[in-house]
């Protein structure tokens, strides 16, 4: 885990993203403009949030299988730091459709959704204040968490393709896929998903880390 | 084979329980109709789309208070008298078979009351009949797992409510979806997408609950 | 004080017309270059968010760095 090689590629290949997302060539579209580039920094953030829940359902698992209690800090860890891709994802994607559709929030079912999704991550949280005892929180909470986690998916992955979207690939809509994502652009997408979820992995890391010293100091 | 026996004895048990004080049957079914009345008495005449989406929302906290009685309600008496007797498999899907059962009953009960008073038959009535029953099997599987969650940590009701809605929310607009259809009369083959996906959601959620709550009911 | 709450008051708005009348030209300005401006703010915003997240975990860390010192 201390490592240091896995951060170091992280840190690299979001670098790699924030210049080449600015300088490489793009297909010129209208309405989008420029701001097709948001695609290397706004979608990443969805994939990092999306890479952190897995974490956290694995760690759920893990606990429910063999109930050590460092995997339920790992868990809510990764959830808090979930959150916070997921919250910068939202206002990324609001300031952008302010600028392509409009509205910061334009009442797209992909944005609906995801703040939903972003709810149920909240009621995870509620749900861990409310209980006192620490077995019963980690034991309640794990399966919480892995009853939710499926729900998330469906929001986030299987709804928006169901209905009217204005976000590319959904509901009729050509997906970037079709006609413009193509290898230029994939060069960056890729990477910088990737970039994007060991930054968060790594973050999550460090808070595991000091909230195992506080757990330690406490008892 | 002892599995489908405990099953058949635990179904029994509730029906006989329910059957005898009538309480949810009743309750519910006075809240379903006092709360249509009263819809009908502000609203007077109203547009397909809202009566579709109020009827939704009646049937939402409708099935809440409905289901949540399932587990909130028993004593700490009754619980530890039902794990003595029976597996927590055997438990739990006769609980979700005993909801669906009365929250179709009620369902059915409160469609046939609430065309009744608005006066207003959707264009296709065998496809809001299945939308509803589909809705009420969606919603007892759902609430019941939550209802189980919430009794476990302690305070019932304010927690039933926050994990609950966010994970309602997708099932609520796949079938506000389904039921514009049957409302609009549009070609039933439009519809199998919605139907696949709520079959799809529910056997997600049976096949999380019954992994999940043997885990759940042991202390 | 209530003199002074509607003086601020009075100052608010005055200030809310000031961006009014300016709201459309900072349109512009974010809109102009191919929008690469709305770019440079999404980035921003990532990169603040994750520097505010730093700092409030480097203040945790503070804490138990005072509790662990305050043991010894």
């Amino acid at each position: 885990m201390n490592k240091i090689w896995w951060k170091i590629l992280g840190s690299v290949l979001v670098l790699y993203t924030a210049i080449a997302g600015l300088l490489s060539g793009v297909p010129h579209l209208a309405i989008l403009n420029e701001t097709i580039r948001n695609l290397y920094f706004h979608v990443p953030m969805w994939f990092a949030m999306l890479t952190l829940f897995s974490i956290s359902v694995f760690y759920s698992v893990k606990y429910l299988l063999y109930g050590k209690e460092s995997d339920d800090i790992r868990a809510i860890e990764s959830v808090n730091v979930g959150i916070i891709f997921s919250i910068l994802g939202l206002i990324t994607g609001a300031v952008w459709a302010k600028f392509t559709w409009g509205q910061f929030w334009s009442f797209d079912v992909k944005q609906n959704f995801t703040a939903v999704a972003i709810l149920l991550y909240f009621a995870y949280l509620v749900l861990r204040n409310a209980i006192d005892e620490q077995q019963k929180r980690a034991k309640i909470s794990a399966i919480y968490n892995i009853f939710a986690f499926p729900m998330m998916v469906v929001l986030i992955m299987v709804l928006p393709r169901l209905s009217d979207s204005l976000h590319p690939g959904n509901g009729g809509n050509p997906g970037f896929n079709s006609y413009d994502l193509d290898s230029r652009m994939r060069a960056v997408l890729y990477p910088a998903f990737i970039g994007w979820s060991i930054i968060g992995y790594w973050i999550y890391t460090i808070r595991f880390r000091i909230r195992t010293i506080e757990n330690k100091q406490n008892s | 084979m002892q599995l489908l026996h405990q099953v058949k004895y635990l179904i029994k048990k509730e029906v006989l329980l329910e059957w005898r004080s009538k309480y949810a049957l009743n309750g519910v079914l006075l809240y379903v109709v006092s709360t249509v009345f009263v819809c009908f008495l502000s609203f007077v005449s109203i547009a397909p789309v809202t009566w579709n989406a109020l009827f939704w929302i009646i049937m939402l906290f409708a099935s809440i208070n409905a289901v949540s009685k399932g587990f909130l309600h028993e004593s700490k008496g009754q619980q530890l008298y039902i794990y003595t007797i029976a597996s927590p498999l055997a438990l739990i899907i006769s609980k979700t078979v005993y909801n669906v059962l009365l929250m179709m009953l009620l369902t059915l009960i409160a469609l046939f009351f609430y065309v009744m008073v608005f006066d207003y038959v959707p264009q296709d009535l065998g496809l809001y009949i299945i939308a509803t029953v589909l809705g009420s099997l969606s919603f007892s599987t759902i609430f019941t797992m939550i209802s189980a969650i919430a009794s476990k940590a302690g305070n019932g009701g304010m927690l039933m409510a926050i994990l609950s809605f966010p994970v309602i929310i997708p099932v609520l607009i796949v079938l506000i979806k389904l039921t514009k259809n049957a409302i609009d009369g549009l070609d039933r083959s439009v519809s199998l997408d919605e139907i696949g996906l709520l079959l799809i959601i529910n056997a997600l959620v049976a096949a999380v609950t019954l992994l999940l709550f043997p885990y759940l009911w042991r202390d | 004080m209530k003199k002074i709450i509607f003086a601020l008051m009075l100052l608010l708005s005055s200030v809310q017309l000031f961006a009014q009348s300016n709201d459309v030209e900072m349109a512009d300005a974010l809109r102009s270059n191919g929008k690469i401006y709305v770019v440079v703010i999404c980035i921003v915003i990532i990169l603040v968010g994750l520097l505010i997240y730093l700092f409030s975990l480097d203040k945790r860390l503070k804490k138990i760095e005072k509790k662990s010192s305050d043991k010894n």
